[in-house]
């Protein structure tokens, strides 16, 4: 981290001169005035809907402000077009990747900048050796043939950072970027924002609202709240509980959660499976578990170890090679997603977006799919009965706290958090004694994490069996009542909740290396 | 267009592409040397000048209506038949053979089969593709598109191979079906009680797409499969079960054209009648409702190019023109929007939850509005 007396002095490269920013409606930025130097790590960080990514679509020229200037190396950002901003040495990576899935990964870095041989024809071989020589340079490995469709969310953020540093940027923005990541590569992504900002003097403005995140990275880090930028701070001056107080204004614990129940009979079972990925490589090598009613098993594990695939084999979307899976006593192994449903669970699935809605659809849609044919919602199991199903899912809407403007809202349209609270509602309410839970609160803001944590716990308390997965060690650690650790498909460690630290589980969770972790 | 509400942007910009598309036929019918009032004035004469004509433009609309259904039927699920003009095909030529084999019986018992073989044979062509798509994941759009040339094919090598007849490109024998013909409703046209027919299986389209569990269920699959099979919707079945009713629906278009219109099956049963449905499925957004309702619209603009041909010389391709015109708009209308709005969309739409955050007592009043208006 440099100190603050370094950071003083150095030039100012983007400055925000009383910025506001009005959609029909809302003030999504009101009255901004913020100045980011050069060669620093800013960290931007807010609740959702805050106006944080608003502000900084401003300075990729996404949006065009209603009021105020914006100044880039001094001069004027006279219109607001990304072209403009690219053009400038800005460079960010949304939430949402834009990348082309068909393409290679190399494909991906040079696009729009393609290399060329005499002029038009298209150099792969060059486009390759460009990428080769990106992640010799910055150390971010990528392989540079992967077809982009079949890597990893964090391979996939990796090639949005080189597409943008081959672009010539030295002001990078990253809009969330660690909430598609595992521990270990935040750390490997943080080493590379040091390395960057160290070596070429990089600037780094880093969206996010996990705070500790803030004080491992950051060197300045400014608050926003309701559109509003409610101060700036030096890191050092600060905790992460006084930034968490200005950014909710009012003060936040996450409280401690009640556990009551008592643990019953097997709900889960599974024998010595084997799964295969995508590739058809091995990715679940030999895993057998249990999981009680009235008790939550977290799985901690790196992101890639085989946990999205055994999550996928035991409610049953993904094809089992071999071994057994039982839920509820009745052997599931060959059952599809639909007959495992029937058999009593609920599945929150760790990718929201591709799998736990359709996007297209409203908000009742959302929650009602599934339940439609039970009574009340139509007669016979064939006529929908519209005011019985808009009764549901209004109690629903106000119960799970979803926000947005009403219940006939598309949820492509609504917020992470928003969008994770309508699967959350429609799984929830299904009742059933097995849950399984995979990444509940991915890019998902403190209120409704917190939100969703106790729903799962109060499931857990009334006699749900739990079967929990996140990259967030911290959620495996507050949520769950034992923990298992799985290493290249393999358990690696099994403890109870207490037995041991967050610092130790990072032994198991990479085979025999030691975590160097932060925590 | 959303089944808990009307989306009035989408009909603000489907009446504005139709204005400026109509303005667009002016213009080029001022190039041809003609006056836009002579063209469009020779357009409502050849539609509503006399009953013929408007029985004629009824049939064609009923015709496009049913086409269009078929195609959004499939494309609610996310099957996307391109092969209507083949089940149509087939299915004409299974409900001819029906008149064709029991020349000798009552045409209350003719008639429902015919309609029924028709589409049996439809539903049944229909379903090769989808098991294809299903099983084997192969495209339906190329597996549809390459069906449709060997149901007509399979159709001209009968027509004069196996049953030539004495008149050129008449299926033989077909002179039996002539006796079926349906009843006209108004003399001297084609609008026959194959309107009831069309008008039946219209609302039981639009009923089972916008009414029922079912619908709901097609159109979740059709907008995310992957959820689809996440939430316990039996996916595959329900792709090809859509895909069987679309080509289902064309095979009763098929056998309504020859025991409708023509009274005979020919080579040309079908003047690429899907193709014109498929194009106003897509106008309309494959909202069942929508296409009902402007199929009437479309149907004007095709006769009355015709008309307008005979009576002025001014070319017909100008209804082509116009549909291509609308087609356009309609596709760039998100571009439009996004345009002249300055702003994405779903930001509008992210940060009006934090105007909802602020005004909760309005937030109420909304949701109660919405509630009570929910049913279209």
């Amino acid at each position: 981290m440099n100190s603050e007396s370094s950071t003083e002095t150095k030039e100012i490269i983007v400055q925000f001169k009383n910025v506001s920013m009005e959609f029909p409606g809302v003030l999504a930025n009101d009255d901004v005035s913020l100045e980011i130097r050069r060669g620093e790590v800013f960290a931007l960080v807010g609740e959702n809907g805050a106006g944080k990514s608003t502000l900084m679509n401003v300075l990729y020229g996404i949006n065009k402000p209603t009021a105020g200037e914006v100044y880039v190396k001094g001069e004027k950002l006279e219109s607001f077009h990304p072209s403009v901003s690219i053009a400038k040495g800005i460079g960010m990576v949304h939430q949402h990747f834009m990348l082309v899935p068909s393409f290679t990964v190399a494909q991906n870095i040079v696009l729009s900048k393609e290399p060329r041989k005499s002029g038009f024809i298209y150099d792969l071989a060059k486009a390759n050796e460009i990428t080769e020589n990106l992640v010799k340079e910055y150390g971010l490995k990528v392989n540079p043939k992967d077809i982009l469709r079949e890597t990893s969310v964090g391979i996939q953020q990796r090639v949005e950072i080189l597409k943008t540093l081959y672009r010539g940027a030295d002001v990078l923005i990253l809009d969330e970027p660690t909430a598609v990541l595992t521990p270990s590569e935040t750390e490997e992504l943080f080493q590379v924002i040091k390395r960057v900002v160290r070596e070429i003097g990089m600037t780094v403005i880093i969206i996010t609202h996990k705070l500790y995140e803030v004080m491992a990275i950051s060197d300045r880090v400014g608050v926003m709240r309701q559109g509003k930028l409610v101060g700036v701070r030096n890191t050092s001056d600060v905790n992460e509980r006084i930034l968490a107080e200005m950014m909710v204004g009012r003060e936040v614990l996450l409280d401690k959660l009640e556990r009551t129940g008592k643990v019953g009979d097997v709900k889960i079972s599974v024998r010595d499976l084997f799964v295969a990925d995508n590739r058809g490589l091995p990715a679940v090598n030999g895993i057998s578990l249990d999981v009680r009613e009235g008790e939550v098993l977290g799985i901690a594990a790196i992101e890639g170890n085989g946990q999205s695939e055994l999550i996928e084999a035991i409610t049953g979307l993904r094809h089992i090679e071999s071994g057994e899976v039982f839920i509820q006593g009745k052997n599931a192994t060959k059952l599809s997603a639909r007959e495992i449903r029937e058999e009593g669970m609920a599945h929150i699935p760790e990718d929201r977006i591709s799998t736990g809605v359709s996007g297209p659809s409203t908000i009742v849609e959302n929650i009602i799919i599934g339940k439609e044919r039970r009574r009340p919602f139509s007669w016979k199991g064939i006529h929908l009965r519209k005011s019985s199903i808009i009764r549901y899912a209004e109690d629903l809407f106000k119960r799970f706290d979803i926000r947005g403007a009403g219940i006939s809202t598309q949820v492509e349209s609504l917020s992470g958090g928003n969008m994770q609270k309508v699967v959350v509602a429609r799984e929830f309410s299904y009742d059933t004694p097995v849950f399984v839970i995979a990444q509940p609160t991915r890019g998902v803001d403190i209120g409704a994490m917190e939100f969703i944590h106790d729903k799962i716990i109060e499931k857990r308390n009334n006699g749900a069996a739990v079967l929990l997965a996140s990259a967030d060690l911290d959620e495996v650690f507050r949520l769950s009542d034992r923990i298992v650790t799985i290493y290249e498909g393999k358990i690696t460690g099994h403890f109870k909740a207490g037995e041991i630290s967050k610092m130790d589980i990072g032994y198991y969770m990479t085979g025999d290396r030691r975590e160097t972790g932060d925590e | 267009m959303n089944k808990f509400r009307i989306d009035y942007s989408y009909i603000a910009s489907l009446f504005i592409s139709i204005a400026v598309a109509l303005l667009i036929g002016a213009l080029l019918i001022l190039a041809t040397g003609h006056s836009p009032g002579e063209g469009y004035g020779a357009m409502i004469e050849g539609v509503f000048g006399n009953s013929r004509v408007f029985g004629n433009t009824v049939a064609k609309s009923m015709n496009l209506c049913l086409t269009a259904l078929a195609m959004a039927v499939a494309a609610k699920a996310g099957m996307f038949n391109v092969g209507g003009e083949g089940q149509l095909y087939l299915g004409g030529l299974a409900a001819t053979m029906v008149g064709v084999i029991m020349s000798s019986a009552s045409p209350i018992i003719v008639i429902p089969l015919a309609i029924v073989a028709g589409a049996i044979v439809g539903g049944a062509f229909a379903w090769i593709p989808a098991w294809l798509r299903v099983k084997f994941n192969v495209s339906e759009v190329i597996t549809t598109i390459m069906l449709n040339s060997a149901a007509i094919f399979f159709c001209k090598y009968l027509i004069n191979g196996p049953l030539k007849s004495t008149e050129k490109g008449v299926l033989a024998a077909t002179e039996n079906v002539f006796a079926f013909k349906l009843a006209k409703l108004i003399p001297a046209s084609n609008l026959t009680t194959a309107l009831f027919y069309s008008a039946g299986i219209a609302l039981l389209v639009w009923y089972v797409m916008g009414k029922t569990t079912l619908g709901l269920e097609m159109k979740v699959t059709g907008e995310n499969p992957k959820f689809s099979e996440f939430v316990g919707l039996k996916r595959d079945k329900m792709m090809i079960w859509s895909m069987i009713a679309s080509g289902a629906i064309c095979g009763v278009v098929g056998m309504m054209e020859v025991y409708g219109i023509q009274g005979r099956f020919t080579e040309n049963i079908s003047n690429e009648f899907y193709f014109d449905g498929m194009l106003l499925a897509m106008i309309m957004n494959y909202n069942p409702f929508g296409i009902i309702a402007m199929s009437f619209f479309f149907g004007i603009l095709k006769i009355g190019a015709y008309a307008m041909e005979l009576s002025t010389g001014i070319s017909g391709e100008i209804s082509q023109i116009i549909f291509a015109i609308i087609i356009f708009l309609m596709a760039a209308q998100g571009g439009f929007k996004q345009y002249f709005g300055g702003v994405f969309g779903k930001l509008k739409a992210r940060d009006e939850e934090r105007r909802i955050e602020m005004e909760e007592s309005l937030d109420d009043m909304e949701l109660d509005g919405m509630s009570s208006k929910g049913g279209r």
